[in-house]
């Protein structure tokens, strides 16, 4: 990877180590949105007046029961579906249905065009957004690096496992160079050494990058080392039920104020941490 | 979860087609099969001493074969099915998947074309058969149109049921990514409905083929079909019998043909 | 407006401009130019599918269905045994599936001179026919539903410690069957389209006969009218198959459902 000062008036050619000129996401929030899926005759309720504020360049954590909605408020904010009422908005305006250009996401299914190798898979965002073919593939190499799959460049989806192929989906939504960061339970089906070091290397790209991010999770630990805030949701149809502010302090891993914000996490989610376990 | 190297390995022995093959079965085995029912064949003959027009000897039927390759009619004839095959084939192909993947992208006319393609759907290509006689008589037109007809109807409905069984997730990404829905259509759930569409289209030849051959059956002045009959007609069960052979032979052929030219960029 | 009288409404629309269009079709090709000299429009073609019910369409029908019947059967059967035989011993597999792979893009027009030089012109030929079509379909459905077990299904069998019939009996014969089960709704259509083709030829009886008969005599009306008939008798079969298959196996719902 190569070091570049960015300069004024150079092209913004995003790679990890070097931030493009077009930095920092915007704002983006959530007005009341509560959502419902109709199948046949079943309305399946699974937003219920749910507001937060991800203020520019911080990282929320969504945490919560399975099937509690969160992938929902993903797509939502990704423009994927309408709201059935309330507002997301992004950078103070209403997000729109159809492609957003600010816009990077990671689905939980790595989604990978499988007639596509990897770096292909990489390279084709850029492209669709006006990058060169040549550029594109630079950029993509370098963040297959980033996510330690540089020598399986020319693989194909089918010869990938699970975790591969989502590193591969993260790399593409990360070379995006993306305002607006959205990742669905990235790191699910990865295995916990891998996933502890891509935990370390999403967070330093972030802190360069600085999108405004929002995070899907189960993992509390995990939230708690990439977010700046955490917003625990209850079971469907989901609200919030707690904002719980991230400091620096609280990362560490080794620190009580990281035991305490566990604790407070998991008591959100109904898991209590008594002693001697109920 | 797999461990990674562990998964390269297993997705190459996946690529590679891995078996408990003895070396040369993939051959042997089947010309075994041949042999076999040839033996059979030839031992019905002898034991239930059939007449040559009732049942004629494997050897028979060699000789047939032979003759035929050696006559020009023959060549002309195979020519003129092909060619009303292929004319036909490529049209229905090419519709059914335009029909089939617009079914596909637009709920409206989805809607409004199923009935009417439904309906269609149950009148078999055979049962054309006479009326298009009627209408185009021996002419090329009426069996190319049958052949298209019959390829079209079998094209629609698996690029339309393809289309829609893409994954979802692809459509989001491409979406994300930026895609109009022009672009989604062709560059994402075409080329991921692909290997399923080229099958079909597989299936789709079988079809077309063998309605060429029944249509020259029924009212036409050249090509297998009516070899195959003039053959019926005078009693040259030898004939009829090699004239079978080609028939499968080529429809072999040409469904082996589609599949060597799917595999190569189709294979995921 | 809900989704399914959306659904019906816009299909009954198509129809009808399919219709429409049809007769706008006949309207303009009656002046007898153009290839398709005759084409008669819907009204006449109604008129005469009502003529042919009141006179021999059941007889005919009745005849048709006898045949498919027979034929469809003993193919579904032999095509089930023979496909467990080819697809549970490896060997005859081998050996036999190439050779079926071969014959059966051999239309069933080719056999039809065979069959009337073997059986004649009579039940026992049409029969064949059918049958004959029939199992060239449905066997490469039995031989996928005997060879293609889960491996999770396997694993746990062998934990379990099952011998080869429980083996068969549990893992095999219920997906065969569930299989041949598909392969047979896909069969109704060639197999009744077979029959049309035998009854071309033989022309003794059934709807393929009057269909032959009616060409001759160079009645276009009455030929798109047995056509009709041919399709909606098809379709009725298709839809019983269809009622019986969710009945019987409620999980293969074919999903219908737009969101």
């Amino acid at each position: 990877m190569t070091t570049q000062m960015p300069g004024a008036g150079s092209e913004s050619r995003a790679t990890p180590a070097n931030p493009g000129t077009t930095s920092g996401g915007g704002d983006l929030a959530f007005e009341k949105i509560s959502h419902r899926y109709v199948n046949g005759s079943r309305r399946t309720e699974v937003l219920n007046e749910v507001s937060f504020n991800v203020p520019a360049g911080s990282v929320a954590c969504v945490v919560g029961p399975s099937g509690c909605g969160k992938s929902t408020l993903l797509a939502l904010a990704a423009g994927l579906q309408p709201a059935s009422s309330g507002v997301v908005r992004w950078d103070g305006k209403p997000v729109r249905l159809g492609p957003n250009p600010d816009l990077g996401m990671a689905f939980q299914q790595p989604g990978l065009f499988p007639w596509m190798t990897v770096r292909q898979n990489v390279a084709i965002g850029l492209t669709t957004r006006g990058r060169s073919r040549a550029e594109a593939r630079r950029i993509a190499d370098d963040f297959l690096l980033a996510v330690g799959l540089h020598d399986f460049q020319d693989a194909y989806p089918n010869q990938l496992s699970g975790g591969m192929a989502q590193r591969v989906g993260i790399a593409r939504a990360l070379a995006l160079n993306p305002r607006l960061l959205l990742l669905d339970e990235p790191f699910a089906a990865v295995d916990a050494f891998t996933r502890l070091k891509l935990q370390q290397e999403l967070k330093s790209l972030l802190k360069r990058y600085r999108p405004t991010v929002l995070f899907v999770t189960h993992d509390v630990s995990e939230a708690i080392l990439l977010g700046d805030v955490i917003v625990a949701m209850s079971q469907r149809p989901a609200t919030v039920q707690r904002i719980i502010p991230i400091e620096h302090a609280d990362r560490n891993r080794a620190s009580p104020a990281y035991a305490r914000k566990l604790a407070e996490a998991l008591e959100c989610l109904g898991i209590r941490s008594d002693a001697d376990g109920a | 979860m797999a461990d990674d190297t562990a998964a390269t390995a297993a997705g190459t022995m996946r690529k590679a087609g891995v078996g408990r093959a003895v070396p040369g079965s993939r051959v042997l085995l089947p010309l075994a099969g041949i042999a076999f029912a040839c033996a059979i064949w030839q031992l019905t003959v002898v034991v239930y001493d059939l007449p040559v027009i009732v049942l004629p000897p494997p050897w028979a039927v060699a000789t047939s074969l032979s003759e035929l390759v050696r006559s020009a009619a023959f060549w002309r004839d195979v020519g003129v099915s092909l060619f009303e095959f292929v004319c036909g084939y490529a049209l229905g192909t090419i519709a059914g998947i335009a029909v089939g993947a617009l079914m596909a992208e637009s709920r409206f006319f989805r809607m409004t074309a199923t009935p009417v393609i439904e309906s269609l759907r149950f009148i078999v290509p055979f049962a054309w058969i006479p009326l298009t006689v009627l209408w185009f008589g021996t002419s090329y037109t009426g069996k190319i149109l049958l052949v298209a007809y019959a390829v079209f109807f079998v094209m629609t409905v698996s690029t339309a049921r393809s289309v829609m069984h893409v994954d979802p997730t692809l459509t989001r990404v491409g979406t994300m990514l930026g895609m109009s829905r022009i672009e989604l259509a062709l560059r994402v759930h075409l080329r991921a409905a692909a290997p399923a569409i080229a099958s079909a289209a597989r299936a789709a030849a079988a079809v077309g083929w063998i309605a060429v051959v029944a249509a020259e059956y029924v009212g036409a002045s050249a090509g297998l079909g009516v070899l195959i009959t003039n053959a019926a007609t005078s009693l040259q069960t030898g004939h009829v019998l090699a004239g079978m052979v080609v028939i499968g032979l080529i429809g072999a052929g040409v469904s082996g043909l589609i599949r060597r030219l799917s595999r190569s960029r189709l294979d995921y | 407006m809900t989704g399914r009288i959306r659904a019906w409404t816009l299909g009954a629309c198509g129809l009808g401009a399919a219709l429409i269009g049809w007769w706008l079709l006949s309207l303009a090709l009656a002046g007898g130019g153009g290839v398709i000299s005759r084409l008669p429009p819907p009204f006449a073609v109604g008129a005469k599918l009502i003529a042919y019910a009141r006179t021999d369409l059941a007889a005919d029908l009745l005849a048709s269905l006898k045949v498919f019947a027979a034929g469809w059967v003993a193919g579904v059967i032999l095509a089930t045994i023979a496909g467990v035989m080819l697809g549970r011993v490896r060997t005859l597999g081998r050996i036999f599936l190439p050779l079926v792979e071969a014959i059966r893009p051999v239309s069933s027009i080719a056999w039809v001179p065979l069959s009337i030089v073997w059986f004649g012109f009579g039940f026992t030929s049409k029969m064949f026919l059918v049958g004959l079509a029939v199992f060239l379909v449905v066997i490469v459905y039995a031989v996928d539903g005997s060879t293609r077990i889960a491996p999770e299904l396997s694993r746990t069998a062998a934990m379990l410690g099952m011998n080869a019939w429980q083996r068969f009996r549990n893992l095999v014969l219920p997906g065969v069957l569930s299989e041949v089960f598909i392969g047979s709704r896909v069969s109704l259509m060639t197999g009744w389209g077979t029959v049309i083709v035998a009854e071309l030829v033989a022309a003794d009886a059934g709807l393929g006969a009057h269909l032959i008969g009616v060409q001759q005599s160079y009645d276009v009306a009455a030929v798109v009218a047995a056509m009709i008939c041919f399709g909606a008798s098809g379709f009725v079969m298709n839809a019983l198959f269809s009622a019986v298959e969710a009945r019987l196996m409620p999980w293969r719902q074919p999903a219908g459902q737009d969101e």
